[in-house]
């Protein structure tokens, strides 16, 4: 599977302030890879980093196989489109204008297309009318016609659905799904609505104090986000050794706690490791979520 | 950079303050006009278009400021910046492709002021005496003075990133040079001698004495140093009939390289959010 996006040990300082602290991702190419942190957890610097705004402190990145230090960065960036925190529009423009503008930008042969893109966001019926006086959600949808002009393989969204009411956050799901599925377009959209990014990611990358403290599949999440318990045990070591010996999926919360991730017959579970002489004080089935598994994830973390 | 300066062009066609600048433009050459035929009638006033055309000059960089810091201040506001770097076109090329754009139109502000000068001031008054070809070279010092000016403001709505403090900056800058260059030309026609009225016995005495604030020699040739290097102080002298003027498109050119290297540079530089 080709990669899209690689960083390597990113990291972004702002005088004493780490923002980004040896952050590493990679994205498959036809992925929709959500991106998840709380604010200030470095996800617009990773995006301003890959978009060529900023510069990194430290570590490097690729995109299609392209170093950010090659000369060859520049043209790689016209497989891109991206929208980092609001839609870059001329608000006193028309929409159609817009893409008028995008369009001599990136050097279309001709201006055809407009009228499918704007159909493609539903803004076909705008008219005239000023950008400046559009909803949040028809910019948002207008930023993404402008990122398609060039015909990407690669879409950056750094918070789409911020601001958005219900409607405009279901508009903005479609439309993203639509792009990954029928154009065939990789997505980084980053956000911190879990529950909504649960419903259109197809990967995930966890970012806290800026690092990826985990990088997972949705399959991957959604067989652990199912199928879960968490164990209170006082001799930690020795159920490692157990899980690992019997390759059971689990993950250490913190110096009592450990989370076993799987389909398992509960009894028997318990049964099994009492034969080996290992006893568990507590243990809670957990209906799991990925703000539950966001949250477990950071605060293990936090623990370890 | 050419895809810059296609897209940046089909923006300045739909750009209101170019549109608003240019009638006012219209309206200033107009307003020129009505004064100066209104002293001809009244006064009997001799009018030059020659001169004419130079007048507009001395206010062009408080037109170029306004036009840069509103058309360029919404490369930050609008986020439209970050998009033609997202999508791969190189900084240099925007800060060049921004200098392009904003020298085209503010020489295209003062070709339509003199456009107009000519169209309706040579059936009302005379040509003047100044020659055609002296006409020709002021106005190709004023064009390269223009340069200058699109240059020093170009610099500023590129290194700063607010709309609204590009826009502050730029205006008081062409203010203070406009402001600076005035007090420049002031000090160097400061009169070598003064008039010193004194009474001695009951009787007033007028003499010719050494003005104690006449600069040396020394100061002059800063003054004029500073006259010539400032692009509101060599629109003053394009004004002047005496004045040697070749030097002044050396300083314009000095500026440009100055302000357009040191935009490179920090633009390159410079931290994007």
């Amino acid at each position: 599977m080709e990669t899209v996006l690689q960083t390597n040990n990113l990291e972004k300082k702002y005088k004493d302030f780490k923002a980004l602290n040896g952050a590493n991702i990679h994205i498959e190419k036809g992925a929709i890879y959500g991106l998840i942190g709380k604010n200030g957890a470095g996800k617009t610097t990773l995006i301003r980093i890959i978009c060529g705004l900023q510069e990194p402190t430290n570590g490097d990145f690729s995109i299609y196989g392209v170093n950010n230090n090659d000369n060859n960065i520049a043209n790689i960036r016209k497989r891109m489109g991206a929208i980092i925190e609001s839609p870059s529009i001329y608000g006193e423009m028309s929409a159609k204008d817009n893409l008028i503008e995008q369009y001599k930008l990136v050097g279309m042969p001709s201006l055809d297309g407009i009228e499918e893109l704007l159909e493609l966001v539903g803004l076909e019926n705008t008219g005239k009318k000023c950008v400046k006086n559009f909803s949040l959600g028809m910019k948002q949808r207008l930023g993404i016609a402008i990122a398609l002009a060039s015909n990407p393989d690669f879409l950056i969204l750094d918070e789409p659905i911020n601001g958005l009411d219900p409607q405009g956050i279901i508009e903005m799901r479609e439309l993203i799904l639509r792009l990954n599925k029928e154009r065939r377009i990789t997505i980084l959209i980053s956000s911190h609505y879990l529950d909504e990014l649960s419903k259109i990611a197809t990967h995930y990358g966890f970012l806290d104090k800026g690092s990826i403290i985990k990088e997972i599949s949705s399959v991957e999440l959604m067989e652990r986000m199912e199928h879960k318990f968490t164990l209170k045990v006082n001799n930690l070591k020795d159920f490692v050794k157990y899980f690992e010996e019997n390759k059971i999926s689990y993950e250490v919360m913190d110096n009592r706690t450990i989370d076993v991730y799987g389909k398992y017959n509960l009894s028997k579970f318990i049964r099994d490791l009492s034969k080996k002489n290992l006893i568990v004080d507590e243990i809670h089935e957990t209906e799991e979520s990925l703000e539950n598994y966001y949250m477990n994830l950071i605060g293990g973390i936090k623990n370890d | 950079m050419i895809r810059l300066l296609n897209a940046g062009f089909t923006r300045l066609r739909k750009n209101k303050v170019f549109w608003i600048l240019s009638i006012f433009t219209i309206g200033f050459a107009l307003l020129i006009l009505s004064v100066k035929y209104g002293n001809m009638k009244r006064y009997g006033e001799t009018v030059e278009v020659g001169q004419l055309l130079l007048n507009y000059p001395i206010i062009i960089g408080i037109v170029i400021a306004i036009f840069t810091s509103l058309f360029l201040g919404v490369e930050y506001s609008d986020g439209t910046l970050r998009n033609k770097i997202s999508i791969g076109h190189k900084r240099i090329n925007i800060y060049l492709s921004n200098l392009v754009l904003i020298t085209i139109t503010s020489l295209l502000f003062y070709i339509i002021f003199f456009i107009i000068i000519i169209m309706i001031g040579i059936p009302l008054f005379s040509v003047g005496t100044i020659s055609v070809t002296q006409l020709l070279i002021k106005t190709l010092i004023a064009f390269i003075t223009i340069i200058a000016y699109s240059s020093i403001f170009t610099f500023f709505a590129s290194v700063i990133s607010n709309k609204t403090i590009i826009a502050i900056t730029t205006i008081l800058i062409s203010f203070l040079l406009m402001i600076f260059g005035i007090y420049c030309y002031s000090m160097l026609n400061t009169p070598k001698t003064i008039e010193q009225v004194t009474i001695e016995n009951g009787e007033t005495k007028v003499e010719k004495v050494p003005n104690p604030k006449y600069p040396n020699e020394q100061m002059m040739k800063v003054y004029q140093a500073l006259l010539d290097v400032n692009p509101a102080g060599q629109m003053f002298q394009l004004g002047e009939r005496s004045s040697k003027l070749e030097i002044l498109p050396l300083y314009s050119f000095l500026n440009l390289l100055t302000f357009t290297g040191l935009g490179f540079v920090l633009f390159q530089k410079k931290e994007l959010k």
